[in-house]
This record gives structure tokens, sequence and C-alpha cells, in this order.
């Protein structure tokens, strides 16, 4: 704190004081709010204006799906495992019967893991790529040299990543589902004797869980590259702002795949499943 | 012409750019000296309109850059081209496609031509053969001479290089300083060069501002800043280290 600040805390009464700790608490946040909404309306912007670079939205998307995918599939692979191990042993002991497990699960796949679980892993791996890849740009001045050419920083760089991520995001959740859905109807089949058959079960699901799948898969492809950019764009000095940047990804979209879920659910609680 | 009026730039309670007043005519190639911290290269990121000042003005060729639209800034940035310090080369494109870049945004040319007019500018910074190379496989110097390229490519009337010789050795400096000078020869262009390097910039500027803390300390030409008989501008001016 400077002594000029010092000076004028110091001057405060005891309510503005806590006012001012609100502030404190407060301010950075609307701030890099204002800044995420900023970046993502702009990026709406120019994803509906010419040009778009689309051999860099390939290029994006290898990145985001095709280098994410064994990542993907081993996680959700093992947890799918995890899910029907522990559910399983769950269900045996105060239900006693395992035939609804598929359907429940494909269920639950549908609405919650596949793409929440998805996005959260991509929020880790795409969002500290974009993040740092961006943010080292900043630093070393060629988001400037961008500027300096009339070429839009946000149509340059974070366009291409949206659209390959609004893609890939859903690919990869789909991807997901399957091997999840795979993997648990193997230990379903060899730890519980459940029959593959009867295992796989759509009888529960709706058209509400597809329309929430897709609609949770698009929010958070969306998500996910504007925040990473919008740390990236934000990011100053020179490696270790590059490294808060990426820190500032990872926390934030993981954070708001969280919140976009829990609203995403009440969303489709309401509407389809109430 | 550029011209700075009053111009004012804080990082938190401390002023950075202290009141700057500065005119540099037009065709005329001005030194930015000054020791580090001082806000030699802020002021020139101003001047481009790449940081906002909080208050004051900088008109170039009689247009306001302080506080003007994307749209209007578009008109003003196609007539600057930029050196920067950190090189700045796109290292997702390959030296041609660096190069090239100020034109393909411009507009009105041909693919052929841009490379024409690539390969005749990197035949002139002494860079054959180097098109299809990334920046990561070139060195300091051939990276400034690459972005040196980039920024002349579209014949701006105005010119801002930023360190151009920062972490390179004596020859290579040499080489920069010597693109920089054919440059001014060549006459018409309006430009800065912030610097550190008082040896290399004495015969290739028409004036010299130096700086120190946000402020202008002194202005005018190779002889008046000889003749200075301010102790901080003759110690700066002959590299000397405090007493």
């Amino acid at each position: 704190m400077t002594k000029h600040t010092q000076a004028y805390v110091a001057a405060l009464s005891p309510t503005q004081r806590r006012i001012a700790q609100l502030g404190v608490i407060f301010v950075p946040i609307v701030t890099q709010v204002t800044e995420i909404l900023r970046v993502g309306s702009l990026a709406f912007y120019y994803a509906f204006k010419k040009p778009i670079r689309w051999r860099e939205v390939v290029q994006q998307s290898f990145f985001i799906g095709n280098r994410s995918l064994a990542f993907v599939m081993i996680v959700l692979g093992f947890l799918g495992m995890i899910l029907i191990f522990q559910s399983g042993f769950q269900a045996k002991r105060i239900v006693g019967d395992l035939q609804g497990m598929g359907a429940l699960y494909l269920q639950l796949l549908f609405r919650e893991f596949a793409p929440t679980v998805t996005a959260l892993m991509l929020a880790t791996r795409v969002g500290t790529g974009i993040a740092a890849e961006i943010g080292s740009m900043v630093v070393t001045e060629q988001v400037d040299a961008l500027r300096m050419n009339n070429a839009e920083p946000i149509q340059y760089l974070v366009v291409p990543r949206l659209l390959a991520s609004i893609v890939m995001t859903f690919v990869l959740s789909c991807v997901a589902l399957c091997v999840a859905f795979g993997t648990g109807m193997f230990v379903a089949n060899t730890v519980f004797e459940v029959n593959v058959a009867t295992f796989y079960n759509t009888s529960l699901l709706e058209w509400g869980d597809l329309i929430i799948f897709s609609l949770k898969a698009l929010a958070y492809g969306i998500t996910i590259p504007i925040i990473a950019s919008q740390a990236g764009l934000s990011a100053f000095g020179g490696s270790e702002g590059v490294g808060t940047a990426t820190t500032m990804a990872v926390v934030n979209a993981s954070l708001a795949v969280t919140i976009l879920d829990f609203v995403l659910s009440g969303v489709g609680y309401i509407f389809f499943f109430s | 012409m550029i011209r700075i009026s009053e111009v004012y730039k804080y990082r938190g309670h401390e002023c950075v750019i202290n009141g700057v007043n500065l005119v540099i005519p037009q065709g005329t190639q001005v030194g930015l000296i000054g020791p580090g911290g001082a806000g030699k290269s802020l002021l020139m990121k101003i001047c481009a309109g790449l940081v906002r000042p909080d208050s004051g003005s900088v008109l170039i060729d009689g247009t306001e850059v302080v506080g003007i639209g994307d749209v209007e800034m578009t008109s003003v940035r196609s007539k600057i081209g930029m050196l920067f310090q950190n090189y700045a080369l796109f290292d997702f494109m390959t030296v041609e496609e660096n190069i090239g870049f100020p034109l393909r945004q411009l507009g009105g040319r041909t693919e052929e031509e841009i490379r024409d007019e690539v390969n005749r500018l990197l035949l002139a910074v002494d860079l054959p053969n180097t098109q299809k190379l990334f920046p990561n496989e070139l060195s300091g110097g051939m990276k400034k001479r690459v972005t040196f390229a980039r920024a002349v490519i579209a014949n701006p009337p105005i010119l801002f290089y930023d360190d151009p010789t920062a972490g390179l050795d004596p020859v290579t400096s040499g080489k920069i300083f010597a693109l920089l000078e054919e440059r001014r020869e060549r006459g018409g262009t309006t430009s800065i060069v912030v610097s550190h390097d008082i040896l290399g910039m004495r015969d290739i500027c028409d004036s010299f501002v130096l700086m120190d803390h946000g402020r202008i300390v002194f202005s005018g030409t190779r002889e008046e800043i000889e003749a200075s008989t301010r102790p901080f501008v003759g110690q700066f001016w002959r590299g000397e280290a405090d007493d």
C-alpha cells in the first residue's frame, strides 16, 4: 500500500472502511467478469464477420480435439468404472437389484458426467494451452504487432479457438459418454454379473436429456476458450505474467463450468424433468 | 508531423509519463534516449495508440490518437510502421508471411506482388533464402532484420523503432543502424528511435530527446546536446558512470 493510499484509508470512518474492504474483494471480480463478457461479445461479433481463418480453426480443432482425446478417454473410462463399482456395491446392499443400474447410469452420463467432466478436463488441458499461448504473445508484443497492423487480436486469435472449441467439446463429450458407458458396462458385467443387454437400457432417456447434454456441451465449449483467452490477453510482464494468466484461466474456467452446470441442471429440471 | 501535448500517464500513484510536450517535424528522425525506466518505450506506445494516456493529446499528421475509435485508429495505424523491442514476430508464421503481413492486411495487392516485395526486402536486409524459416529458427540479429523489414514493407510515412539493437552484438547493431540510416536518407519518413546505444545513434538522428523519470529533460541537435553544460545530459551522452 502506498503512502497516499495509507493516508486515504486512515481518514475513513469504520463503516467506510468496511465498504472499502468489500470493494477490495468485489471490484476485481466485477472487473474480470466484465472483461470476460467484453471478450465474449466481441468474439461472437467477429465470429459472424469475415474473414474467418479456417486453417487456424482446423489447427485448433486438432489441438483441442485430437490431442485431448486420449486424456478425456482415460479419465472418463476410469471414472465410469469407479462409478459403477461404487454405486453397484451400494445398490446391491440397499436395493439388492441391479437391473435398472444401466438405465440410471446412462441418464446420469447424459445429464451430468459426460459433458461436465469432459469440460473440466478441457478447462485444464485446453484452457491452460490457450492462456499460455495468447499470454506469451502478449508479453512478446505479438498482440501489439497485430494491432499495429490493424488486425483485431480477438478476431485473429480468439475466434478460431472459440469455433474449434464449440465443435470439439461436443464431439469429445459424445466420445466420453460412449467410453464411460462402455467401461461401466464392463465392470457391471464382470464384477456384478449384469447382462450386457440388461445394462444397455435406454428406457429412462428422454429428449430433455439429449437437449441438456447438447446445451451443456455448447455452453462449456463457448465458456472455456473465452475465459482462457481473456486470461491470456490480460497477461503482463514476463514469464511470471504468463504463469499467472494460465493459473487464472484454469481456476476461472473450472469455476465457470461448475456454476454453468448448476444453472443448466436447474434449467433442465424446470423445463424437462419437473 | 507528430505533436505530443501535456501527456500524463500514471501507474498506480506513480507518474510514469509526466507532462510530456514534443513536436517531431515531418521527415525528421528523432532519437529518444534516456536511462531504463525513463518512459521512452511507453511514450512511443502512446504515440502508436497502443497505450492510452491518462490525459493529454497526441496528433499524428493532424489526427488525434488519444481516445479515438477503432475505425479512426485503423487509418492512423496504416501510416505507422513499428519495430518492436521484443521482435514481436508472429511465431506461427514463416519469415515470408511475417514480412508480408502488413501488405496482406492493407489489401489491394496480389500474392505474387507481395512475394516479390518480401524477396526484395529480404535481399536488402541481407537475409536471402530465409522465406520458409520460422522465427524460432533465426538468431536475434536475423529476427531484428525481419522485424525491420516488416515495419518498412508498406512504406509507412511514420516509423517507430523501439530499441532496435537491444541484446545484439556490436557488428549486428551496426548493420541495424545502417538500415535505419539508409531509410532516413531516402527521406520523407518521420521516425522515432528509442535506444540506449548512444554511439550508434549519434550519426543517424537529426535530433535527440533525453528523458528521465517520465519527463523530457533535454531536446536538441547533436551539437546542442554535446555543448550542454547540464551534468546529467553530458554524463548520459558520454556514457559516464556516477561519481
